[in-house]
Order: C-alpha cells, then structure tokens, then sequence
C-alpha cells in the first residue's frame, strides 16, 4: 500500500500521524484516500481553483523531486511508494 | 590572513573612545554568534543593570562558520540585555558584516559604557590596521539608507556596515540593528530586529560600525580538501532538493492563513479577508513588469529567499519583504496590499525599527480606537513622525506593551514584553512554549514547531530540542532557511578545525549556552512562574469557532526547561524560524 507522508504543518486534520497508508493507484487517488480518512488534509494540499496542488506544495516520490506538471496526480504508484508532501513554510 | 590562533575580540569602551584587542580564548573555538555572546554577557554584563544605562554590554558575534566558503554561514548575531524583555537577547542579521569581521579574525565586537554627552554620535572603524572610535556627528539623526550612502561613498567596495536610526538613537524599545546587504548598492536592509537591540547601541552612542576587510581573503579551515568537499556535496544537496524558500518567506502567506496563524486586526482572527492581495506571490508576479527579483542577502547564500521589491513606477522600494512584515503590518492592521506593506517596511528598515514590534503596536492603536483599521497612509505619517519625536509614533516605537499601557487597552498580544510574532501560540501551542518558557521571550526565531496536531504531552520535549537546535544554528552562522541539522553543523566544524564534533559535545553545548541565557534571566529578575503569555492569548480564541486558546499548563510550560535525554531523532531536527 503506499504511503503519504505527513508534513509537521499539515498533521492537524490528521491528529499528530506522520504518515498514511492508502490504496490509491496514482498520486491522486492516494492523496484522496488521505483525504477521506482525515478530513481537511485535502484543502491543504490542492487548489480547488486548478485541480492540482498548491503553490507552495511540493511532493517527492520515493526522494525524487516532482514538477508541477498537469499530469503530476496521474501519475501511477506501486504499493512500496513513499509520497512525501513539503509545504514551503516557516519564516520570519 | 590571520589564522584561528590569531582570533581576537574586539573591545570597546564608549565612555573613554577606545578600543583594545584581545586574544580569543581557545576554550571558546566551537562558539559563536548567540551561544558566544551569551558567554561574553554572563561574564561581562550585570544581568540587573539598566538596559540603557552604561553597564549594559552590546555584543556583535559572528558564526563559527563565517568568514568561511561553508554556504549561507555568514549571519552575524547582536545580543544585550533587552530593554523590551529585561532578559538577555539575541536577534540575528543576514548581510556581509559577519564575514567580514571574521575574515579580520574578530570573533567578536564588545561595547561597553556610555558616552558623557548624550546627544554626541560615534561611529566605530575596524579594517586589517586595527579598530578606531571616531566622532560622527554629522550622522546624527539620519534614516538608515542616508547613513549608509554617506559613509560608504568614500569607502572601498569590499566595506559593508552595521547602523542605527533615529529610532536607535531616541532609545525606542523597539529598535533594530541594521546589517548591509552584499548588492554593489549595499542597502542597510538586513535587521537584527527583535528585542530593542538598536536602543542599546544607541545609548552607547555608536551609530555605526564600518568594516572593512580589505584583501583578506576567506577564513582557511584546517579541514583542507574534505572541508571543501563536504561544501559541494552540502551545496549540491540543497539545489537538488526542493528550495522551499527560492521564492522568499513572503509566498508562506496563504499556507498560514490556512493553518489560522496569518492573524488579522491585532490577533482577533486566525484568517485574513486580504490573503490574496497580501500573498507575497503578488510580489513575484509583478519582478518582469516592475523589475527587482530575488537575490542573496550576504556572499555565499544559496538561499536567496530575499526578495527586491519595486513599486508601480519600477522604483526600487524595500527589502526584503518577508512574511513577519506582511502579517504584523499587513493582515494585523487590516492593511490590505503587499504595496502598502512595502512602504511601512522600507519606513522602518529607515527608521530602524522591528517591523513585528511596530505591526503588533499600530495593531493595538487601531484596536483601541486611535487609528481607522487598514490606514496604511496614518501608519506611516505616525512612523515618520518618529524623526521629530512625535508622541504617537515614539509611543509605537516603544512597542506593543508600552503602547497597550499609553492606550490603556487590555488586547495586548506578547511573552515577556516582546510582540508575538506572526506565528500565533494557540494554533501552534509547541511555538507558544518556545515563547512562554524560552530565554528570549515572544521569538519564533528561538524555536518554531510548526506542528497543529502534535499532543500536548510532546510540546515541552519538541520546544526545548527547537530551542537546542536554533541555538546551535544561530551560533554557527548558518541561516536558518538552510536548515542544517546538529549532525550538518558539527560536521562543518569538524571539517573547519580537523576534529571530531561529537553528537554528546554538540548537544551539549546548546544545552549550555540556553542554561546559560535561562540563568542570566533569573539573575535579571525573570521567575519560572511567571511564565507564559499575555492573557488575551489565553482567554480569547480564533480558528473555527474561535475555539483555539493557548491553553497549555505552567506545568507542561515549564517541563521544557528541565532536560531531556538525548535521542537520535534530537540531530535530525532541522533548524527552523
């Protein structure tokens, strides 16, 4: 099953739980899955206004870096993934 | 180019305009920065002294690392007794001043006494020949870029400088220190701005500090190869990854906002209504139309979170415009534009003012009545009013706490007497024990946990090991938004010196030089059961239903005080401020 890890700014909808083992097939479905057992964690990391993630999010797959490509949340995962979500904060 | 044994300190006596070198104390190599003036304060400075008056010490410490070729290593760190806070303080500054100093070998710069004639203004010299009070009176009263064109007009251009305003200079509470920046301009646009810094140095009646390192070249670690090639793989490694901040702190404004800490008219809420135009992605946006971008704010950054702000005429305006500045004098004014912002942040970089001490004291004005919400053009007739002691805008200048006295209004938002930053303690209750316990009062700089769902019996274990970890961080010279870990930081200094850094020695000394800030305070009057915020953070709410409130027990506050055992997950904590 693969596994969406839980950035520290983002474990409030997830009540302090650092990662989240779905059954999605894509990177959508995974982060959808999330959504549906911790609800709000969706808000923060997609932009209802062009259906792919925020600005200020990156995510990384099994360590690689990923674009912002429109196709970015189709993209297919195996059951050992690893999908880290960064949220750029933090600041002065 | 001197060598590490030829490291010096730098003596400065203000009552007799003289200076004197001494030897740095080898004991002392692996400090710098915050851990190392707070060595020099608990040696030299009587923690119940008048923070104005002439036994206060004004320290100025690079990093341990600055001075070398290590990335984004050369902050310089400003510590004294607060005025603000009455405890010891330490704010930091990007900016070349740091790197230069060491390249002299200085480790650090002491300041003691107080001139006989308080309307006198001195300016300090330091290059290769030595270090040099001078009279400068001729900068009297002057706004901080004016200073720095004047000064640095006849100076080479490998001189950068350290400066106050007339903020500094009137003694206002909630005065900053400015640090040039490393552009061909060399804009004093880098502030060691918490805690009232700048009115230490300007009771010392020191205006400024030129340094000049001539040709000395970069610091040579003993560590030869390996040290230059662990700062290509650490280089490396950054770049790879994902340069949270490439774009500046200022584009944190809508992830904030979602997580009820972009707080809006003086606190009251968690979420602004002006988030869109406040977004520092308003900023970006406008670099092809307008000109300015994002750059490095000292030689050697990788970072380069700094932006360049131009207004609507393509003139350059301020900064960096940072996501502090936004939120306390943006959203918690109800001031609707980063253009507006700008102008107020450019006003007190002039001024000399912390941009979050000014937010939080216009935010309890307009609270109490004294000024409409949102009037960014009030704002900042009663900021530059502050240059002809206007009564209002030297009220500001004072900060939140002397403003909410003056007002007689009970909304005012602070630990310690110092403004809570943008970082709000009841959505992020492990920050608000950073600010409820920690040495230096209401500073997310100390310790950032970033953490809504953490429990509550892991909040006192995550402040104290961000408080260990900053610490560390803020004595090496690292910047923070490079997020070197304890393991990064001890094998840089392995590397610089051609040891071995323990993860025992390094934990340790963080944990020392906190003890060490923690006994300062006690001796300055500060009590553990005293401890914690101001009232209205702990009985008035925002978030959904206004259900958030600091609510965390003095118990659980003062548990971070007490050590906990080390663990490995203790060095992969990243800095974070």
């Amino acid at each position: 099953m693969p596994t969406v890890l839980i950035p520290a700014p983002y474990r409030g909808p997830t009540r302090g739980l650092d990662r989240v083992q779905t059954t999605g097939a894509t990177i959508g479905a995974c982060l959808a899955a999330v959504e549906a057992q911790h609800p709000g964690f969706g808000a923060l990391v997609l932009d209802p206004a062009t259906g792919g993630i925020h600005r200020f999010v990156k995510l990384i797959l099994n360590r690689e870096v990923l674009g912002r490509e429109a196709s970015l949340l189709d993209r297919p995962v195996a059951d050992s993934d690893e999908i880290e979500v960064l949220a750029a904060i933090g600041g002065g | 180019m001197p060598g590490f044994d030829d490291d010096r300190l730098l003596h400065v006596d203000m009552t007799n305009l003289t200076t004197r070198f001494e030897p740095f104390p080898a004991k002392w190599k692996l400090l710098g920065g915050r851990g190392l003036s707070a060595k020099i304060l608990t040696a030299e400075c009587d923690p119940t002294c008048d923070p104005l008056g002439p036994g206060n010490v004004l320290v100025m410490a690079p990093g341990v690392m600055s001075g070398t070729t290590a990335p984004t290593s050369g902050r310089i760190s400003i510590g004294a007794k607060s005025p603000l806070t009455n405890g010891i303080k330490e704010a930091n500054a990007g900016g070349n001043p740091g790197q230069d100093l060491m390249k002299l070998g200085i480790r650090a710069v002491i300041v003691k006494g107080q001139p006989a004639d308080p309307n006198r203004r001195y300016g300090l010299r330091v290059d290769a020949s030595g270090a040099k009070v001078v009279a400068a009176d001729e900068y009297k009263n002057l706004m901080n870029y004016a200073s720095c064109e004047k000064l640095l007009a006849s100076e080479p251009k490998t001189a950068s400088a350290i400066t106050i305003g007339p903020a500094g200079e009137l003694r206002l509470k909630g005065a900053s220190v400015g640090c040039t920046d490393s552009d061909r301009e060399r804009r004093p646009a880098r502030h060691a701005a918490r805690g009232g810094l700048g009115a230490v140095m300007g009771s010392k009646g020191l205006k400024w500090v030129l340094v000049d390192p001539g040709k000395a070249k970069t610091r040579q670690p003993l560590g030869g190869k390996d040290f230059n090639a662990l700062t290509k793989r650490y280089t490396q490694a950054y770049l790879e990854g994902p340069q949270i901040f490439k774009h500046g702190t200022s584009t944190v404004v809508p992830v904030a906002n979602m997580l009820n800490t972009f707080v809006y008219k003086n606190r009251t809420e968690g979420q602004s209504p002006d988030v869109q135009t406040l977004d520092g992605a308003r900023i970006v946006e406008n670099f092809p139309t307008r000109g300015g971008g994002m750059h490095n704010c000292m030689t050697g950054c990788i970072v380069k979170c700094s932006n360049i702000v131009h207004d609507k005429d393509g003139k350059y305006k301020t900064s960096a415009l940072e996501f502090e500045t936004i939120t306390l004098l943006g959203s918690n004014c109800a001031i609707k534009t980063v253009d507006e912002v700008a102008i107020l942040d450019r006003l007190c970089d002039e001024l000399g003012l912390d941009t979050i001490e000014t937010g939080a004291a216009l935010g309890v004005l307009m609270d109490s009545g004294g000024m409409e919400w949102g009037d960014s053009a009030a704002a900042a007739r009663v900021l530059e009013e502050i240059t002809r002691g206007g009564e209002t805008g030297c009220m500001i200048g004072h900060g939140v706490v002397e403003t909410g006295r003056r007002r007689n209004h009970a909304r005012v938002p602070h630990a310690r007497g110092q403004a809570i930053p943008a970082w709000d303690p009841r959505p992020l209750k492990a920050t608000g024990v950073t600010y409820a316990a920690g040495p230096m009062g209401g500073d997310h700089t100390a310790g950032l946990i970033i953490n809504p769902g953490m429990p509550m019996d892991q909040f006192a274990r995550a402040s104290q090991e961000a408080q260990l970890v900053n610490m560390v961080c803020d004595s090496s010279g690292f910047c923070q938004f490079i997020s070197p870990t304890l393991d990064d930081i001890r094998e840089f200094y392995g590397q610089l010196y051609g040891i071995t850094v323990s993860r025992e020695e390094i934990a340790n000394q963080g944990w020392e030089c906190l003890a060490d800030e923690w006994a300062f305070n006690e001796k300055a009057g500060w009590r553990d059961e005293d401890n914690g915020v101001a009232r209205c953070l702990v009985e008035e709410g925002i978030g959904p239903g206004h259900a958030m409130k600091f609510d965390v027990p003095l118990e659980i506050i003062n548990q971070s005080k007490q050590r906990f055992p080390v663990r490995d997950e203790l060095f992969a904590i990243k800095a974070s401020g």
